[in-house]
């Protein structure tokens, strides 16, 4: 009986696995795979707009086209299994939405002729993702016009803080931009690392009372952690600067930042070329939204008595209208 | 068929790990979380070396050493500063994950087009042709093996009997005039060692090292030795460490068959958490049944 139960055990996973396998394929249909690490609106954006653009190109979800979608929930060795799934189920093209995700699928697709289309990495090169048939989008923030932003709005402010989580390194690597091109435009970077969430609200603590204001990045962590940071630092009166719109609408104060609906769209036309055969991965380099978007709250400017010359004034988008 | 393989790559890669939980949690008694940091510890020391041009053989010796040191310093800190076991390994975990980020220097190496074990002259050479998609099963199998084989020939020694004197009944290791609180550090410095090997391993696997990747890592060793144990109790002529083996294989098994029903991620860990209870109840229920009445 015992043996029984444990043979049975065995042989049914194994018959589970099997029924996974295998797959049809309709005279151009297509079927992708998208793999998201982790719920995070950034990177639900980027789906969004994945689709959108995938749409735009005449490939649209429903009619000739299948999405199988999973989400790694920010675990490492999930995110193996999923990109192993996808290429066992042989879908036509793997969309990969931020690094780890990236890096397993590119790992999982090697010696299949799958291309993979990343988007969300914010440091390509770093990943070690710019060979072979992989493409996609990077997400790297427009530092240069941020600090531009904020030396607008306080002309005084020397210092900014910048809060990171250690275990990101596309933080780590735009940290080293900002602290490049800071002295231009007479800025000082002080930069705390955390480890986990649940450190972020002593180290904002302690951050507010050594700067002028703080700039955010696009890192998981800090942004998942935002109410906390705002209320720290209204509490002493410095602003937050924004890495994207849907900080700006939580309450930064301003943000001159890339929209990932947009970053979506790009990298779902590039993925569109690739699957009607127009071009291969291997064959295009990967792009960066180049166009950045300035975002501004106008209550919270009005509550830190801030203001922003004219010129700026008219290309932002107001999200408190 | 990709995913059976897949599949089994995974699961052999955490058997390694899982060999190293069933020394700590079932023979020593001992629940030891130093797992979730040692493992990336051994990923951590191979990437630095991988990258550096370093033989990845090498690099997974370094690992094993590393772990066992780490194992040796959670004994030390549970034998002679008197901390509780659950306590000592969360100690060291904290600790290692500072250690890890200083060793590989960021959160996340790459290592795509470099020297591995799987990708290296020597395969390339054996494997070519028909075998090359089994190429990286048939490597995984041959660590798991000789891991697995070491550890029953270990067991049948003096030192390995001490091993499983001390978490069944400890007087019997002092009345052999051994002392006890060496041979957990010994054993929890063995265990260590092969997690921190199984790191290696499947940071030369998957290709990259992430300073996240031990996360969990407990939880996956536990739950292939207990489903392992569990499943396989009353197949006699199985030995623990191969049940263990296969433990893992079926929990990675599992998981995979969940992600390719189309279950959502989401769900992956409630289902995690249910296949334990029900392994857990069917292993009571068939001791209650096999007990006289």
């Amino acid at each position: 009986m015992k043996k029984v139960f444990a043979i049975l055990c065995t042989v049914l996973t194994i018959a589970l696995m099997l029924t996974g396998c295998g797959g049809q394929k309709a005279e151009n249909h297509y079927t992708i795979g998208i793999g998201q690490f982790g719920p995070h609106g950034s990177l639900d954006n980027c789906r969004e707009g994945f689709l959108l653009g995938l749409a735009e190109e005449g490939i649209v979800e429903g009619e000739n086209l299948t999405v199988k979608y999973q989400n790694a929930n920010f675990d490492g060795s999930t995110t193996n299994t999923i990109a192993q799934a996808f290429v066992s189920d042989k879908v036509d093209l793997i969309c990969a939405i931020a690094t780890p995700m990236a890096q397993a699928a590119y790992n999982a697709a090697e010696g299949s002729d799958i291309p993979v289309v990343f988007t969300a990495i914010t440091d390509v090169e770093l990943a070690g993702l710019t060979e072979g048939n992989i493409t996609g989008t990077s997400d790297m923030l427009p530092v240069e016009d941020q600090l531009k932003l904020i030396r607008a709005m306080m002309p005084d402010a020397k210092r900014i803080g910048i809060l990171y989580t250690t275990s990101e390194s596309n933080s780590i690597s735009t940290i080293a931009t900002y602290k490049e091109l800071a002295p231009d435009y007479g800025f000082e970077i002080v930069d705390t690392g955390v480890a986990t969430q649940a450190d972020v609200p002593l180290a904002v603590d302690n951050l507010v009372t050594k700067v002028d204001c703080i700039s955010n990045l696009t890192d998981n962590t800090v942004v998942g952690a935002l109410p906390v940071i705002l209320d720290a630092a209204g509490e002493k009166n410095i602003p937050v600067f924004g890495s994207e719109i849907e900080q700006v609408k939580l309450g930064c104060v301003a943000a001159e930042g890339l929209d990932y609906i947009d970053l979506g769209k790009q990298t779902g036309r590039m993925a569109a070329k690739v699957l009607k055969g127009e071009a291969k991965a291997s064959e295009i380099p990967y792009e960066v939204l180049k166009e950045s978007q300035l975002t501004i709250n106008s209550d919270v400017m009005a509550e830190l008595n801030l203001t922003l010359p004219e010129d700026m004034m008219s290309r932002a988008t107001d999200v408190a209208q | 068929m990709d995913l059976i393989i897949g599949t089994l790559e995974q699961g052999l890669i955490y058997a390694i790990l899982a060999l190293g939980v069933y020394i700590t949690y079932k023979i020593l008694d001992f629940p030891d979380l130093t797992a979730d940091g040692s493992f990336p510890l051994g990923a951590a020391i191979t990437a630095t070396m991988i990258s550096n041009g370093g033989n990845p053989v090498l690099a997974m010796g370094v690992s094993l050493l590393a772990g066992a040191a780490a194992g040796l310093v959670t004994g030390l800190i549970h034998v002679k500063c008197r901390v509780r076991d659950l306590l000592s390994g969360i100690i060291t975990m904290t600790a290692l994950y500072s250690i890890n980020l200083h060793i590989a220097g960021m959160s996340n190496v790459p290592l795509f087009g470099m020297t591995t074990l799987f990708k290296n002259g020597f395969v390339d050479g054996v494997f070519g042709g028909g075998l090359a998609p089994y190429k990286t099963l048939i490597i995984v199998l041959a660590v798991a093996m000789i891991g697995k084989l070491l550890m029953d020939l270990f067991l049948k020694t003096k030192a390995g009997y001490l091993l499983r004197a001390v978490g069944d009944n400890d007087a019997v290791v002092t009345s052999l005039a051994r002392d006890k609180g060496t041979v957990k550090i010994m054993g929890l410095a063995i265990a260590n060692g092969l997690i921190a090997l199984s790191g290696s391993v499947m940071c030369q696997q998957q290709r990259f090292f992430e300073i996240q990747m031990g996360t969990g890592a407990i939880v996956i060793g536990l739950a292939s030795v207990i489903i392992g144990i569990n499943l396989f109790r009353r197949l006699t002529f199985i030995k623990a460490t191969t049940a263990v083996v296969l433990g893992s294989i079926l929990y990675k098994g599992c998981v995979a068959a969940a992600i390719s029903f189309g279950m959502s991620a989401n769900d992956m860990k409630l289902v995690t958490a249910v296949l334990f209870l029900v392994i857990l109840i069917a292993g009571n229920w068939m001791d209650r049944k096999g007990e006289p009445a």
